[in-house]
Formats: structure tokens, C-alpha cells, sequence
């Protein structure tokens, strides 16, 4: 090997605190070795040592640098074994790798963030990056939904979100129980609901892929411009790098040129919402 | 341009025996059937075939081996591959791209590439699905050779393109006699590259060139794919024997280290994720991405080319797909 830095090469991260946040998800504090900095919307390779790896955009703030905030769903080989982990676990972690959200063509806009059940994770680390930057928004309305009260998940978040002065929070579940006061039906019925200024606005979307695809054609139909509205596409992302192939879409690798895209850079691409 | 040198077939081949209990030296043997790269050893020095089409293995294994630690040190003494062809060296430019992107540099690939000396060789046949001309390549090393090798009855020549290729004329000159060739002899090897070329080209004829690929894979029917994918039983052996194709999977193994294996967007759920989505999930999509990829995707974001009509697929293929059937058809539909 040559002396240049290895790309494959992991930083080790001892999982500080495990949250559980819904039956299926958690999230897995972890203090990496060195500081470990990334831009809101980027993700991470982490790695259970000797056993798999799996991309996740980190849920907590970029700002922070000391530890960093994973939120895993459990859904295939790699996170049904992460979600056996107990604090004290050292876990690798490679990245931060592709492009994040450009805050910078949020900032003087109202800015609107739909997203639904695991997809609050990268969303949230955005909400705190963009609470640390008030001031450069001009509002911003938060549209999540999941399937029941159980499923919805940051719950304390909610709270804390609410009382930021630019923020509105709107919530909207399919199932409802008896003690669910807010919103009831699909995720999109929230944005009849919501004043917001089209014309002076940006749009974000993170979730399942059928919310993601309903999502975006209800903002398109709500008049958003095509590049207006962000997209964080899910893709088997395995090396990150831009070079295994997995997560290609259409001439992207989502790894490296996303996974936030605008709906105009991706919407000739094959299977997006697959 | 750098002279050619010559040598006689006797001096060389006592070269090579000389040379490799000292070197790794890598060149295509004649089996029953096939040629394919071996390392030499005094024995099989004999059975070295020159200018002949392509050996089954492409370069790219040389230089992204089927598995490979990524983490462990890997480093390995300067070895030598003799006999490469003109459409395998080229290939060496997208892997390139991919392996050497400024962003992330795969040093793995790099140390390999820079340990490696290449002898690229002229080929002066062709083989039943050899279409290099037709995707703008020649029959005969133009780059990422060291040296180039022709041969004319038993004597062969060489040529040095690189510094790499210098150093080891160098070296070659320090062991044997090496006499400068005639232009005579040069415009005989030239003859030879000129006839095999028009000959390629004639027989390819009806074969859209790489300017029209792109456009005919865009514009096919679903319907043609799914009836040339209809024999395709997704074994990957199309990608696999590629020389461009060059995705992997990554492995874990104990102490964070990650092997990287060669793999194929043909092979069932290459694209799957955790949460159940795999936009290639059916076959014949599966069968249309390695087209989409090599003659559409990869021409919009490398400026190599993703196809150097080796036409190792078409052999390798136990379904019997014969993809320039499929873009002549195309083409006749354009």
C-alpha cells in the first residue's frame, strides 16, 4: 500500500447509549475514536466488526463533534444484529461520504420537510442544523408520518422542535390509538393543512420510497419547482466511494453524486422510487 | 516515438528463462482450446503464444483480483505481463477513472498499476467475435503499454512507450545484443496492423459504432429485451470476463478489514436493499442495466470508453446472448 490515506479503512466508535424509539427502530449513540465531523444529509458506512456493514445518515446534529447519533431500523441482516448491541461495543464507521443537503439555498426561504417513518433520522439531523441556523430561515414546517402512535419515533424531539420559534410541527399517523390527538391519514394529507408561500420555499422529502414518490408528486402538484424539491434517495449504497456499483441509479452512483438529489437532477432516471 | 529494437526469437526466449527465476513474468500459454495468461517458469516458456487475440482472463484481474484484502498490506514486488492485447490495455482506462478518481483513490489498484509492467502485443488474427475497430480501437497497442512486442517470422521487436518501458529495454539491452529494426521490417509490422485492422472492420461492418450504441439501447423495446434476456440465467459470467466491468462487493472480515470481490449487476439482488426494494429485480431490467450502464450511463459520466468489443461476453455467455446480434438488430430497426 502506498502511504496516501486508505479509503476502506475504518475509524473505531464505541457505542455510548442505546435509545429505543419505536419496536422496530433504534438509535446507537457512538463516541468515535477521533472527532468525527459531517454535512447534515451525508451518510455514514458502519460497520459491525467482521460481519456487515450498512449505510445511515446520521440523526444527530453536524455541529456536534464529539459524538455522533445513528438511527437503525430493522430491516435486514446487518441491522437485526446491530439492534442486539449493548453500549460498550467498539463499531467501525467510514465516511462521512456523498452530498448533503445545501443549506444555503435553504437559507432565507420557508423551508418545508416532509418525511415519514425511519426517514425522520437524516431529517432530524437537518432540523438541528437548521434550528442552529434560525435566523438565516424563514420558517420551516415539518410534515411527518408514520403508520401508529408506537412507530413515530424522536418523541421527546417533538417537544423540543415545537418550541423553536420558526418551526411548526405537524404529525399525521394511518392507524390511530385512543391516545393520539393529532393528525390521522397518510402523510400528504398534511400539506392541505399547512400555510405555507410556495413561490418563496424549498422542499425536503425523506421516506419510504411510496411516501417519497406521493410526497413529491403532491409538491409538484402543490406548484414546487422540480429543483426546488430535495430528494434523499435510497440506494444499497456499499462502498460509498463511487465504485462498487450497488446503489447505481441511472448514471449516478447515489453514494457519491447523492444521496440528496433534486428532483430535477433524477427524475429521467430508472426506478427512483424503487 | 521511441525506436524499435529487435532481437532473435532464441535470444528472447533464453531472455525470458533468465529472467523469470528472478521476476514474475505473466504471459498467455496455448491449452487445447484456449490461450490464457500462466506464470512462466523454464518449462512453459515454449508454449508462450505471440500476437494472438485475446487470452480468456481479462487484464482487469491483474489489477482488481477477484478477491482481495483491502486493508491488510498488499504489497507485492514489480511483476511483468507479456502478450496483452490492444482492446484489454485500453480497458485500463475506465478502470482508471473509477479506481483513481482524485476523490477516493483506491491505493490498493494504484500499487498494482504501478507495479505492473506491460507488455502489450500486436494482435495479427482475429477471433470470431473480435469487433475492437468497431467501438474506435486497434488491433494493436496505442496506449497504457510499457512496451509493445510485434513479431515478423523469429524475430521479435520491441518498443518502449513509457519510461517503465525504457528501464526495462535497459535492462533487456544489459543481458542481450539488441539491434535496431530496419524500416523495411517496420513497414512489414505496420502491414500486418493494416491488414488486420481492414479486415476487423470488414467483418464487423454491420455493427453500429460506439457513437450509436447509446442512442439504440435508449431507444430499445422492452420487448427486446426481454426476449434476448430470455435465455440469460443470471450467472454473471458476461461481467465477470469483461474487462471494463468492474463492480464489487465489499466483505467484512475481523479486525475492520474489508475484502473486495468482484461482482455483477447480473446476478440476483445485486441492488437490494434492507427495507426489500431492488429496482433490478427482474431479469430482463437486470439484462438492460449492463447495457444502459456500459453504453449509456458510463459514456455520460467517464470519457472512456465502457466496451472495447473483446467480445469475451458473447463467448462466456451459457445462454448463447450475442449482444452484436443484438445491436445489429437495432440498428436495422433504426
Amino acid at each position: 500500500m502506498t502511504a496516501s490515506r486508505n479509503i476502506y479503512q475504518c475509524i473505531k466508535a464505541e457505542i455510548t447509549e442505546v435509545i429505543d424509539e419505536s419496536p422496530t427502530i433504534k438509535s446507537f449513540v457512538l463516541r468515535p475514536e477521533r472527532e468525527f465531523e459531517f454535512k447534515t444529509g451525508q451518510f455514514v458506512e458502519l460497520t459491525l466488526d467482521g460481519f456487515g456493514e450498512a449505510p445511515f445518515t446520521p440523526s444527530s446534529s453536524p455541529l456536534e463533534k464529539e459524538e455522533i447519533q445513528i438511527t437503525v431500523m430493522r430491516a435486514g441482516y446487518v441491522t437485526e444484529k446491530i439492534h442486539q448491541l449493548k453500549p460498550g461495543v467498539i463499531m467501525g464507521i467510514r465516511g462521512p461520504y456523498g452530498r448533503g443537503y445545501p443549506l444555503d439555498k435553504f437559507f432565507d426561504k420557508e423551508v418545508l420537510v416532509l418525511g415519514g417513518g425511519c426517514g425522520f433520522a437524516p431529517l432530524r439531523s437537518l432540523l438541528y442544523n437548521l434550528k442552529a441556523e434560525e435566523d438565516k430561515i424563514k420558517k420551516l414546517v415539518f410534515c411527518y408520518g408514520s403508520k401508529t402512535p408506537a412507530e413515530c419515533i424522536y418523541k421527546p424531539y417533538i417537544n423540543e422542535l415545537r418550541q423553536v420559534k420558526k418551526f411548526e410541527v405537524y404529525r399525521s399517523v394511518d392507524r390511530p390509538d385512543e391516545t393520539w390527538t393529532e393528525e390521522v391519514g397518510v402523510v400528504t394529507n398534511l400539506l392541505d393543512k399547512i400555510a405555507i408561500n410556495v413561490d418563496d420555499s424549498v422542499a425536503v422529502v425523506c421516506g419510504p420510497p411510496v411516501m417519497m414518490k406521493f410526497g413529491t408528486l403532491k409538491l409538484l402538484e402543490m406548484g414546487y419547482p422540480e429543483d426546488n424539491i430535495y430528494l434523499s434517495m435510497e440506494k444499497n449504497m456499499s462502498c460509498g466511494l463511487g465504485k462498487c456499483g450497488h446503489c447505481m441509479m441511472g448514471k449516478y452512483f447515489v453514494c457519491k453524486d447523492g444521496p440528496v438529489f433534486s428532483y430535477d437532477e433524477v427524475k429521467d432516471q430508472p426506478d427512483i422510487w424503487q | 516515438m521511441s525506436k524499435i529494437v529487435k532481437l532473435s526469437q532464441e535470444n528472447w526466449s533464453d531472455l525470458l528463462t533468465g529472467m523469470a527465476k528472478d521476476y514474475h513474468i505473466y504471459a498467455p500459454i496455448q491449452y487445447s482450446n484456449q490461450q490464457d495468461y500462466e506464470l512462466l517458469n523454464e518449462y512453459n516458456i515454449k508454449d508462450i503464444v505471440y500476437n494472438h487475440p485475446k487470452p480468456a482472463t481479462p487484464l482487469k484481474t491483474f489489477l482488481l483480483p477477484i478477491k482481495q484484502n483491502l486493508v491488510k498490506d498488499n504489497r507485492f514486488k514489480p511483476s511483468v505481463i507479456l502478450g496483452i492485447p490492444a482492446c484489454d490495455l485500453s480497458a485500463v482506462n475506465i478502470l482508471s477513472e473509477i479506481y483513481l478518481d482524485k476523490d477516493f483513490k483506491d491505493s490498493a489498484y494504484e500499487h498494482r498499476l504501478e507495479n505492473y509492467i506491460f507488455i502489450g502485443s500486436d494482435c495479427y488474427s482475429m477471433q470470431e467475435h473480435c469487433h475492437c475497430t468497431s467501438y474506435g480501437f486497434k488491433p494493436y497497442p496505442t496506449e497504457n503499454a510499457d512496451i509493445v512486442l510485434s513479431r515478423l517470422d523469429s524475430t521479435v521487436f520491441l518498443q518502449s512507450l513509457t519510461p517503465k518501458g525504457d528501464k526495462l529495454i535497459g535492462l533487456i539491452e544489459s543481458k542481450v545484443a539488441l539491434v535496431k529494426a530496419l524500416e523495411e521490417e517496420i513497414n512489414q509490422i505496420n502491414d500486418k496492423r493494416e491488414r488486420i485492422t481492414h479486415q476487423l472492420i470488414e467483418k464487423n461492418k454491420d455493427i453500429p459504432d460506439y457513437t450509436k450504441t447509446g442512442e439504440l439501447i435508449k431507444q430499445a423495446k422492452e420487448e427486446i429485451w426481454k426476449r434476448y434476456a430470455d435465455t440469460c440465467v443470471s450467472c454473471g459470467a458476461c461481467a465477470t470476463i469483461c474487462p471494463t466491468c468492474t463492480c464489487f462487493l465489499l466483505i467484512d472480515r475481523p479486525g475492520f478489514e474489508k475484502v473486495r470481490q468482484l461482482d455483477a449487476c447480473q446476478l440476483p439482488a445485486f441492488a437490494h436493499v434492507a427495507a426489500g426494494e431492488d429496482p433490478l429485480h427482474e431479469l430482463h431490467v437486470r439484462f438492460k442495466n449492463r447495457y444502459m450502464c456500459k453504453y449509456v450511463w458510463k459514456p455520460e459520466k467517464f470519457d472512456s470508453v465502457a466496451c472495447t468489443g473483446c467480445g469475451r461476453c458473447i463467448e462466456a455467455c451459457i445462454g448463447k446472448i450475442n449482444k452484436n446480434e443484438l445491436f445489429v438488430e437495432l440498428n436495422r430497426e433504426d
